[in-house]
This record gives C-alpha cells, sequence and structure tokens, in this order.
C-alpha cells in the first residue's frame, strides 16, 4: 500500500497543492457527504439502536487507532492495550466522582472534558512506563511485556487497589448528570454518538498529521528497521517511547469516552481478550492504515452484530443458542482472524486502495 | 521454616507441570518459529477430553490415552489447516493466528462443554496428604509430577534416539540442511504440534485434577509463557527449568507476598517477575542470542 494514484488529468504545480489533504474536487466533495452523512443523516435517522451500534464502532475505532499508531506504524507489537484504555477510564471516573472540583468548573461543565485530557496523561505515562522495555526488546518479547502490562494494571493494579476506592465495591457507577460537556448534559445515545464522532475525528486527524510530521517518518523508519534507523541519526528510544505516550494517550481518551456510555465501570469491561480484539481489528483492517483502522472496527462489529441478528430468529426454536451467542462470538471472531491473516493478509484497506486506483486510473490502467 | 519447604515442593511439584507444557511450546518454536499464543486453549482442550471419557466410565489411564491420540490427529489438523500456510510470514501474523485459533478454541469449549467448573468424579487421586517429615503434600501434587516428569523423560528419549526425534532435531538446528539431506520440514511442523498438543493435554489433565476445569484453567496454560522466556525460547532444558522455576515462585509469592498485597499476586507474580527479567537477560537463560544485521 503505497500512494493512490491521482485521477487521469489531475496534477500538481507547487508543493501546496501536492501536500494538500483533500487533493481534487471530487474528495471534497466525497468528504462533504460523509460529514452531511454522519453529523446529520445518522442521528436524524436512526433509532437508538442504531446509534449504540455506532458509538460501539466509534469505540472501537478510538481503541484501534492507538494500537494501529504502535503496530502498524512505529511496529512495536502490543498486546494489552486495553489495560491503558482501562486506565484512562477509571483515571476520569475517579476524578469526576472523587476530585474536589471548584463550582466555577462544574458550573461551566468543564469536569469532564478536563478528565478526559488528564486521563489521556495518565494512561499515555503508564504506557510509557510499560513501554520502557521496547529500549532493549522487541518483537514477541515486547509482546510478553505489554501482557504483562494487562495482567498487572487490570488484573492487579484497577480490581485489588483501584475498585477500592470510595468502598464501592468493584463497579463505580456514574450517578446520572455528573457527565457534562460544558452546558450539554449527555446522557443520551444521541449525545454520546456526537461526543464519539468528536472525539474519533479529533484522534484521527491528530494521527493523520502527526504521520506526516518528522515524529511520524522517523516512527515509520523504526518499523521499517530500526537499526537502520539509528544509523540514520534517529533517536530509537526517544521515538519509540513517543509512540507509546501517542498510543496511551488516545486509549485512555477511549476510555474516558466509554464511561460516558457505560455509566458503570467496573475491571471486567477491559478484559486481555479486548486487547486481542483491538489488534484483530487492524489486522483485518489494514496495519498501517488509518483507512484500515475504521474500516477493521466498522466490519468487527458490523459483522458481529449481523451474526447476532441471524442468531435470534433461531433462538425461539433452540433457546439454548441464546445464552451459547457470546461462545460463537468468540469463535466466529477467532475464525475471522485466522482466515483474513490467510487469505487477505492486507486487510480490507488494500481492497479499498485497488478499488480507489481503479477508478483513478481508469481506462488507462497500466 | 515449614511454610518455606511446603511452598518449594508445592512448588516444584506444580512446575513440573508447567514444565510439560512449555517443552510442547519450545517444540513448535524451535521446529516451526511460531510462538504459540494458544498453548492455554490446547491444554483445555485435552484436559475436557480426558474428562469427558473419565465421566463416561473409561479408567483414568485409558482416557488419558485416549486424549493422547485424539490431541495428536487435532494438532495434525490444526498445524495443516492454519500454521502451514503461514510459514515465512512476518511474526505479528502468525502470532495472531495463533490468537485467533485461542479464541476459536475457547469459544468452541465453552459452546461443548459450558463454563461451570468440572471435577473428575470419582476422584482420580485420593485426597489423603502424605507426609514426609514436617512437610505434608496432596497426593495430586506428587502424582501429577510423577507422571509429569515421566512424560517429560518419555518426550525427551523421543528426540534424543527415535528417527522422528532426530528429524525434528534436524530441522530445529538448520532447516535448509535439513531439507538438503531429505527431512521432510512440513511433515517435522506437523509432528511438532501434534506433540505440543499432547503435553499441553496432559499438562491440562493432571491441572485439571488439583482443582476442577474450568475456562480459568486455560490461563495457567498461559504461565508458559513466562516459563519459556525464562528459559531462553529455544531451549528444550531451558523449558523444563523455567517451568519449575515459575512453579516455584508463584508458590512462594503466594505464601509470602499475600499478606501484603491481598488478592491475585499469586497470577501476577511471574508476570512481573518476566516483564523485570527480560530487561535484563532478554534472550533468556539458555536462548539463543539474536545478532541482527541491516
Amino acid at each position: 500500500m503505497t500512494t493512490t494514484f491521482l485521477p487521469c488529468g489531475v496534477y500538481h504545480e507547487n508543493y501546496i497543492q501536492d501536500h494538500a489533504w483533500w487533493q481534487t474536487k471530487f474528495i471534497k466533495g466525497k468528504m462533504l457527504l460523509l460529514f452531511f452523512l454522519l453529523f446529520i443523516l445518522i442521528p436524524l435517522l436512526a433509532d437508538t439502536y442504531i446509534l449504540s451500534i455506532c458509538n460501539q464502532i466509534g469505540y472501537t475505532i478510538l481503541g484501534a487507532i492507538g494500537v494501529q499508531l504502535l503496530i502498524g506504524y512505529c511496529g512495536q507489537l502490543t498486546l494489552g492495550h486495553a489495560a491503558f484504555v482501562a486506565v484512562g477510564a477509571y483515571t476520569s471516573t475517579l476524578l469526576i466522582l472523587e476530585f474536589p472540583w471548584p463550582a466555577i468548573l462544574l458550573n461551566l461543565g468543564l469536569a469532564y472534558p478536563i478528565s478526559i485530557f488528564i486521563a489521556g496523561l495518565m494512561a499515555g505515562l503508564w504506557s510509557v512506563l510499560f513501554g520502557l522495555p521496547s529500549a532493549r526488546v522487541k518483537g514477541f518479547y515486547l509482546i510478553l511485556t505489554s501482557m504483562a502490562a494487562q495482567f498487572i494494571i487490570v488484573d492487579f493494579i484497577i480490581t485489588q487497589y483501584v475498585s477500592q476506592i470510595g468502598g464501592r465495591g468493584q463497579a463505580f457507577s456514574l450517578p446520572p448528570g455528573t457527565i457534562k460537556l460544558g452546558p450539554w448534559l449527555i446522557d443520551s445515545d444521541l449525545k454520546v454518538y456526537y461526543l464519539m464522532i468528536l472525539l474519533c475525528i479529533i484522534c484521527i486527524v491528530g494521527v493523520a498529521n502527526i504521520m506526516r510530521s518528522r515524529v511520524g517518518r522517523a516512527w515509520v523508519a523504526i518499523r521499517d528497521n530500526d537499526i537502520s534507523a539509528e544509523v540514520m541519526g534517529i533517536n530509537v528510544i526517544k521515538y519509540k517511547l513517543l509512540a507509546f505516550f501517542y498510543a496511551g494517550f488516545i486509549g485512555g481518551i477511549a476510555g474516558s469516552f466509554w464511561i460516558s456510555n457505560l455509566a458503570a465501570i467496573s475491571p471486567e469491561h477491559f478484559p486481555w481478550s479486548w486487547s486481542l480484539w483491538l489488534v484483530g481489528v487492524i489486522l483485518i483492517g489494514g496495519v498501517g492504515s488509518i483507512h484500515g483502522t475504521i474500516f477493521g472496527a466498522l466490519f468487527m462489529v458490523l459483522v458481529m452484530e449481523s451474526l447476532q441478528l441471524m442468531v435470534l430468529p433461531l433462538a425461539d426454536i433452540y433457546p439454548k443458542l441464546l445464552m451459547d451467542f457470546l461462545f460463537i462470538k468468540e469463535a466466529a471472531f477467532g475464525l475471522a482472524i485466522c482466515m483474513f491473516l490467510i487469505f487477505e493478509p492486507n486487510g480490507l484497506a488494500y481492497r479499498w486502495w485497488q478499488t480507489k486506483n481503479y477508478f483513478n486510473l481508469w481506462p488507462f490502467s497500466y | 521454616m515449614e511454610l518455606f519447604l511446603m511452598s518449594i515442593t508445592t512448588g516444584v511439584m506444580v512446575g513440573g507441570i508447567y514444565a510439560l507444557v512449555a517443552l510442547g511450546w519450545v517444540l513448535i518454536y524451535k521446529c516451526s518459529g511460531v510462538l504459540n499464543l494458544a498453548m492455554g486453549e490446547m491444554t483445555l482442550i485435552g484436559a475436557y477430553i480426558s474428562l469427558s471419557f473419565y465421566s463416561a466410565g473409561v479408567p483414568f489411564l485409558l482416557s488419558l490415552g485416549l486424549s493422547l491420540i485424539i490431541g495428536f490427529i487435532l494438532g495434525i489438523i490444526t498445524e495443516r489447516i492454519f500454521l502451514d500456510r503461514l510459514i515465512g510470514e512476518p511474526v505479528l501474523t502468525v502470532i495472531m493466528v495463533t490468537v485467533g485459533l485461542s479464541f476459536f478454541f475457547k469459544g468452541s469449549l465453552e459452546l461443548i462443554w459450558g463454563t461451570d467448573t468440572q471435577v473428575f468424579t470419582p476422584a482420580v487421586f485420593s485426597i489423603e496428604p502424605i507426609r514426609f517429615g514436617q512437610i505434608i503434600i496432596g497426593q495430586v501434587y506428587l502424582w501429577s509430577f510423577i507422571a509429569a516428569i515421566i512424560l517429560l523423560v518419555i518426550f525427551v528419549c523421543f528426540f534424543k534416539y527415535t528417527r522422528w526425534g532426530l528429524a525434528m532435531q534436524a530441522c530445529a538446528d538448520d532447516e535448509m540442511a535439513a531439507l538438503s539431506i531429505g527431512v521432510s520440514a512440513r511433515f517435522v511442523y506437523a509432528v511438532a504440534w501434534a506433540i505440543a498438543f499432547m503435553a499441553a493435554g496432559v499438562g491440562g489433565t493432571l491441572l485439571g485434577n488439583i482443582n476442577g476445569l474450568n475456562i480459568s484453567v486455560g490461563y495457567l496454560g498461559l504461565l508458559v509463557l513466562p516459563a519459556v522466556v525464562l528459559g531462553g525460547l529455544n531451549s528444550i532444558p531451558g523449558a523444563i527449568v523455567g517451568g519449575i522455576t515459575i512453579g516455584v515462585l508463584q508458590n512462594l509469592c503466594g505464601a509470602y507476598l499475600d499478606r501484603y498485597f491481598p488478592g491475585a499476586v499469586k497470577d501476577i507474580a511471574p508476570f512481573a517477575f518476566m516483564a523485570i527479567f527480560l530487561l535484563f537477560k532478554p534472550y533468556g537463560l539458555w536462548g539463543w542470542e539474536r545478532i541482527e544485521r541491516v
């Protein structure tokens, strides 16, 4: 997946055109349509069920984009990203519940936005802490340390200690009215949806822009060959840790977004299988592509939902199926990952790229 | 002192089982270079199969043998369907295929056997503990340890003295050279998976005898990862030493640290230890150091 070719007859005359995000009128129109769809059409037409699926997709995108940054762009394998999502979620919840906010901030509704940011920072720092071994080890060994991060953070620190703060027992519930974004109280799926779209756009644009900067190019160099990157004068450790920080930051944002939808969080929301799920999402979507993250999230959530819709009518005949659905889902997810990696190792983004180029180059595709 | 000795002996006994499972893991890695994260589910498969046979009234040893045979077949099938096509793919791809496999296995297991804890009834080993001076050990632990050691010896002899074992050693040592003298690499991969399935199945059966069998026993299968990292990824003696060390470490932490950090210290300690160990000795005790060139 390298470059997308420009359509026949389009050429650039200066660098500004060459660096532009949306290079042709067609793309601008397409993006306008997308905005129209996301901000007007879906909120207008969708019912609560569809909105909740959209929110799930958004959460998956937010979680997976950090994994994409680490695995797809910086080449640091990780299987423990859910831990940092959990750190974000818990930081945000604790800040909202326990921190003595000044009345003025509460009245302005800034408590939640500030807690999102702090949650991001916190998750980023934890991510850097567990990214430190990347200075010494890589590949499979790094997977092991990230797994250690998952078990230590979620199963130990959060379950045993953080959950005890305030004496609430295992689950933290957020009383209604605590999650406010400015003057808006986030209490319905529609409002969560708008928040999700906002955060997704910020994170996607942020990552896409980082990738066009020196930092992004350094990451790609490290991914392709870290020894030659070092030879070229890139401070490998610094950039690796930076990648861990950004990935953790976005993970933290994902976690602190998700509490607005959950209203009660417990460590079971961030199991190891969720980390694996996020890696599966980027592998199905396509490694090293932001489109891929979005496609992967869409694919995974939609396929699982349609699987559920297919199972539901059968449940009348065979009621045990409803109970077993969770297991069917698990097995189907595993099989989907295997099949994609074996038969479509470049992911959905590769097909997207091929189709786009086919139409761009048409009729002179050779 | 008593507590110390007891936790060490129990640790060594449980560690023997880990060593057996770790041996299967190392075998797959040595022969085919696949880093397998589905080991936990593989232990569960073998355990559930032998449990089913045992519940149906088959004698324990026979049901263990039957689960070995089924494990052998399943191993070959898994390798042929999923991993044969992935030779030469990047590390992440192969690892994620095994992760996918683990999800698939886990889902299927829960579908077939449910999530409730099942125990071997009637109990295979008598609950009467055995005393050695001050040390008291459950019979389950002792017999599991003996069984694990016997199997370890059988496997090691298999590698040293049989034709298949020698072919596998050759393939692990230098694949190209092995191919040129007529060793079929594909056959070796298949046998490696089959043996790993068998070892994991026995390990799972023994673990299931200790505390009953449910999906979370699969987590114990994940403990092979710290064990193999400790020993070095491609060293069979390393896997055995690593497995026993992790067993001892786990029990010592359970005995002494639980007071200060209540909760799941026992489950977390191996992973925390592994993360720190990796910082100092990334290639384990006896692993090959990888030399990288641009």
